[in-house]
């Protein structure tokens, strides 16, 4: 043994000699550079149109130089002042956002007492039929929310809007129009599609809920009501909290169902709001509208982030969640199958039996023999205007599905991979800087609801900026706007599981010799195939549900199945465009169970990322 | 086959004050089976992952034979990837894409080394680590035993002149671990590879290294041979870390009656130590006696626990405890009376810095030793001058 110790060693070394050691080990790190590189794609695909937009509303549009008495392009605060203090602003943001705010807080509540108690039966009680409830409640949550819309309008629409009557209409029953449209519907809807949400949540904290803990209680002689009330639910808090605000934040941006329920009775909502501004070419009070939108995600997020700090305080590492314990429900057990046997009916049966049949009917509400036909589907030279065939011999049927496939399967791959890339760089990075900049950049697009990122990326897009060309009217706008709008998925789940993955098994292969090449090709991303396909999949199930991206961005040449049934709709051809909604629910539903397939995980947790 | 030096090679994290390693100087000599021990923490797999190049030094400087890899005072830095240096990792980090031989074989591929040559030395190595029928598993279908073999045979198909291994053992139950240890003894005698690895576990280190370096909160405590190590620890700490059960601590400076006994009862076998703030014992160096006397403390026997083949016996001195570990039956019952009696030379004395304070020969007269009759047994007696119970285990 020696031991070598010389003068000059003893000293500290200098600055540039440790700056020049540390580039000489990040040299040797190539995800240093590809974070930097990430870092500045995402900069310029979410930062940017976030910030053009709340630049926009500061700005004179082109074609509002008369009204401003400004020149286009210069500062004002016209369009702040128009939508928030002038005569109008009553109709452009404030009734708007009291809708949106009691849309909102009614889905809230209604979803959360429901959902909390289903999540209670399916996973704590001994209720008839608990394994097949527990994936049935959760098919509402893999169905586009406007599909219920669709089923909403085929049962109770009236005349209020022309085209074909509603099914109780031709029965002779007359809808009023609170029932038919506006508030009380889409908060039903809405109720329907997140509760389970809920029970995904709250059921998968009650399931790691460590049963000891009660058990704890009970031997203390505490009875059901005292362990549910002082154990069980404090316990729970978090998971209530962030499932609470996730729908809150989800019901902000929702557009598509206010839009086909809201409309016919001028019913807006800030989502409806600024559509309806930006179709009319206000730009200006479409970025304040945004920006409001955005505001409210952030406020949202904020209070998420709080609360999850403050939850970390109760986590406790369950020993054993095992689930062996479930409570006898006695008499209780029919009546309580019975209760989400009808969620199941209300949530999944009826609304797809409803656009079912609206799509082999030919007067809606009228059931005779003789007026059900597949022409719809599969007929041709029909008598109509347009859309002389059935929807599934129709070249455009095809030419959006396509172009669906197309956009959003790429971009689902595209923003898969970067959520990969991002995991690496975000966990391997050498400058910490760098990696929490990707971390919370592409974690942004989840506070900008979709149809407010739209807004921001055909203001930044629409126009040539410096070497980027106009890019509206291109796919390639879609599948930009896409691929950002899922990055929070994305890099979720790549952080996720690039966390899980550890460092090892790559620090193994350059210990075996392997350049950065071969351990990405070789090592990486072999081991993730799995969550790199589950990672693809998800994305592009919601990308297909989406409407908010695409209403804004998409034009007839790029259209995808959701704008051409929802165009389909706008030109009264209900059958069509209930087909239309019927093939995206199948394509999702597949996708659905091919996810299970390649993850092996059951769908609750899947969706649940 | 390399020599691994290290100068006064520091770490620090991000954020934190105290350096993971602090100013550490050592050599691993070609063909030396080095183990670091220390406690979890103390920055032991940070030296081997540095010396693996997985992370980078703060200051000072690795080299291997005479090539400097890593210091930041040269900036240079070579990345793991062309060190040719082979690590183990405690979890072993097998790939679970690959079969068992593409796990072994992928070194090899990556050296473009000739698919029959790769193939030879692949079922070399397999069947040397006893794997070879597991050849085409996966990772997951095999036990932990034999994940180890494989992750060994991965670095070894490469032929790494220096082997890293972290907590190589720790993983295993405890019929695989005799097992292992016996395995990377015999490998360390036909590759003849230099083995550094890395331990918080006394019995490992002591089982299997030929050196030992004791470290604690970043710091080297001391370098030396197992049996060095434990009869002459050079500090406090190595003293308190090595040996189970733990070496009996007696502060002699503490206004509480068993230390004044006991300082007396040094002073009156006219042993004064300078500066000496804290006197140790091992366990299996206290005799215990019936008869009293000028030499011998008034103890009571608190508890017996046998351990299987050896007791461990508990006594009270005053308000506090001494243990006492034997490996023949004791002849007394809980709560009995006896007298202890603590060999001269089997004393450790530390200072206020808690290092070892050398005896001089003045110090080690004999003639206070007990008349042999008064000892308890022969075994007991012999230990007192071998003084090195792990010299016959090993």
């Amino acid at each position: 043994m020696t031991t070598l110790l010389t003068a000059a060693e003893q000293k500290k070394p200098n600055l540039w000699r440790r700056a020049r050691h540390s580039f000489a080990v990040a040299r040797h790190e190539p995800a240093n550079l590809i974070g930097l590189v990430l870092a500045i794609f995402f900069a310029y695909l979410i930062l940017a149109p976030v910030l053009s937009i709340l630049v926009d509303s500061f700005i004179v549009q082109s074609g509002d130089e008369a009204r401003t008495h400004q020149d286009e392009g210069s500062f004002t605060f016209y369009y702040i002042v128009r939508t928030l203090y002038s005569r109008i602003s009553e109709i452009l943001l404030w009734q708007p956002l009291y809708n949106t705010l009691a849309i909102a807080a009614g889905t809230m509540v209604f979803s959360m007492s429901i959902g909390v108690v289903l999540a209670w039966l399916v996973n704590r009680t001994n209720m008839a039929g608990r394994a097949w409830f527990a994936t049935a409640l959760i098919v509402p949550f893999m169905l586009p929310t406007w599909t219920f819309a669709l089923a909403w309008t085929t049962i109770f629409k009236n005349r209020t809007v022309g085209g074909q009557p509603g099914w109780l209409e031709s029965l002779g029953i007359t809808t009023s129009n609170s029932v038919a449209y506006g508030y009380v519907p889409i908060v039903f809807i809405l109720v329907l599609h997140y509760t389970p949400l809920v029970i995904l949540i709250v059921g998968n904290a009650l399931r790691r809920l460590d049963t000891q803990m009660e058990d704890s209680a009970r031997v203390l002689g505490a009875p059901s009501r005292v362990i549910a009330f002082s154990i069980v639910l404090p316990l729970i808090r978090p998971a209530l909290m962030s499932a609470a605000l996730l729908i809150f934040a989800d019901c902000i941006g929702e557009f598509a169902v206010p839009y086909i329920l809201g409309l016919p009775v001028r019913y807006d909502t800030l989502a409806t709001g600024l559509y309806r501004a930006l179709d009319t070419r206000q730009n200006g009070v479409a970025a304040v509208i945004a920006a409001v939108i955005m505001i409210i995600g952030v406020i949202t997020l904020l209070i998420d982030v709080r609360m999850m700090k403050e939850a970390r305080r109760f986590v406790t590492v369950g020993g054993k969640g095992n689930m062996d314990r479930l409570r006898k429900l006695g008499r209780m057990r029919l009546p309580a199958s019975g209760f989400a046997g009808a969620f199941v009916l209300i949530g999944v049966v009826l609304p797809l039996l409803t656009l079912f049949l609206s799509t082999i009917m030919i007067l809606p509400g009228r059931f005779t023999l003789e007026n059900f036909t597949f022409d719809y589907w599969i007929g041709s030279n029909l008598d109509t205007v347009a859309l002389r065939n059935g929807i599934l011999l129709t070249p455009e049927f095809w030419q959006a599905a396509w172009n669906t496939i197309v956009i959003v399967g790429s971009s689902s791959m595209i923003s898969g991979v970067l959520g990969l890339l991002v995991g690496y760089a975000v966990l391997r990075c050498s400058f910490k800087g760098v990696g929490s900049f990707l971390r919370q950049i592409t974690f942004l697009p989840y506070l900008v609801p979709g149809i407010a990122f739209a807004a921001a990326f055909l203001s930044l897009f629409a126009v040539t900026r410096g070497p980027i060309p106009a890019l509206y009217g291109t796919p390639l706008i879609l599948i930009i706007a896409l691929v950002a709008e899922k990055m929070p998925f994305a890099s979720r789940s790549g952080i996720a599981a690039m966390t899980q993955l550890g460092k090892e098994p790559e620090e193994a292969a350059r210990i075996a010799g392997a350049n950065w090449f071969s351990r990405m090709t070789k090592i990486i991303i072999p081991i993730q195939a799995g969550p790199l396909a589950t990672g693809i999949l998800l994305p592009f199930i919601s990308g297909i549900k989406g409407v908010s991206l695409f209403i804004i961005l998409a034009i007839p040449s790029t259209d995808v199945l959701t704008t051409y049934s929802l165009r389909l709709l706008d030109y009264n051809y209900d059958q069509a465009a209930n087909a239309v909604v019927l093939m995206i629910a199948l394509i999702a539903w597949l996708g659905t169970v091919l996810i299970q397939k390649i993850s092996g995980t059951g769908l609750a947790q899947g969706l649940e990322n | 086959m390399p020599t691994i030096t290290l100068t006064n090679l520091t770490k620090c994290y991000d954020g934190n004050t105290e350096p993971s390693v602090n100013k550490v100087s050592l050599t691993v000599e070609d063909g030396e089976f080095m183990c670091l021990l220390g406690p979890s923490g103390c920055g032991k797999t940070t030296i081997l992952r540095m010396i693996a190049g997985i992370e980078h030094s703060t200051s000072g400087e690795i080299a291997v034979d005479d090539l400097v890899v890593d210091s930041v005072h040269q900036s240079c830095f070579i990345p793991p990837e062309q060190r040719r240096i082979g690590l183990v990792f405690q979890n072993y980090a097998l790939w679970p894409h690959m079969t068992v031989e593409r796990n072994v074989d992928f070194g090899l591929r990556l050296q473009k080394v000739p698919a029959h040559e790769r193939k030879e030395r692949c079922l070399d190595v397999m069947s040397k680590l006893r794997i070879l029928e597991y050849a085409d598993r996966y990772p997951s279908q095999l036990s932990g035993g034999q994940q180890q073999r494989v992750a060994l045979a991965r670095m070894l198909a490469v032929n790494p002149g220096v082997l890293l291994l972290d907590e190589p053992l720790s993983n295993l139950d405890a019929t695989l671990r005799l097992e292992m240890r016996a395995e990377l003894r015999r490998l360390h005698q036909t590759f003849g590879t230099t083995i550094i690895f890395v331990s918080h576990d006394q019995w490992e280190a002591m089982t299997l290294a030929n050196t030992i370096a004791v470290m604690n909160k970043g710091q080297l405590q001391q370098i030396g041979t197992p049996d060095e190590i434990y009869a002459e620890p050079s500090n406090r700490f190595v003293a308190e870390f090595i040996g189970n059960p733990k070496i009996n601590l007696i502060k002699l400076e503490d206004s509480n009656a068993e230390a004044i006994n006991i300082a007396k009862h040094i002073q009156a076998r006219r042993l004064e130590v300078d500066n000496a703030k804290v006197c140790a014992i091992r366990p299996e160096e206290i005799i215990l006696t019936d008869s009293a006397n000028i030499n011998t403390l008034p103890m009571t026997i608190e508890n017996i626990m046998p351990t299987g083949g050896s007791w461990v016996i508990e006594l009270s001195f005053g308000e506090d405890r001494l243990f006492h570990s034997t490996q023949s039956r004791p002849r007394w019952r809980e709560g009995d009376q006896v007298n202890a009696y603590l060999p001269t030379p089997s004393l450790h004395f530390f200072d206020h810095d808690e290092k070892r304070l050398v005896l001089s020969e003045s110090h080690l007269d004999y003639s206070n030793l007990l008349p042999s009759s008064a000892l308890p047994n022969k075994q007991n007696a012999n230990q007192i001058h071998t003084n090195q119970p792990y010299a016959k285990q090993a």
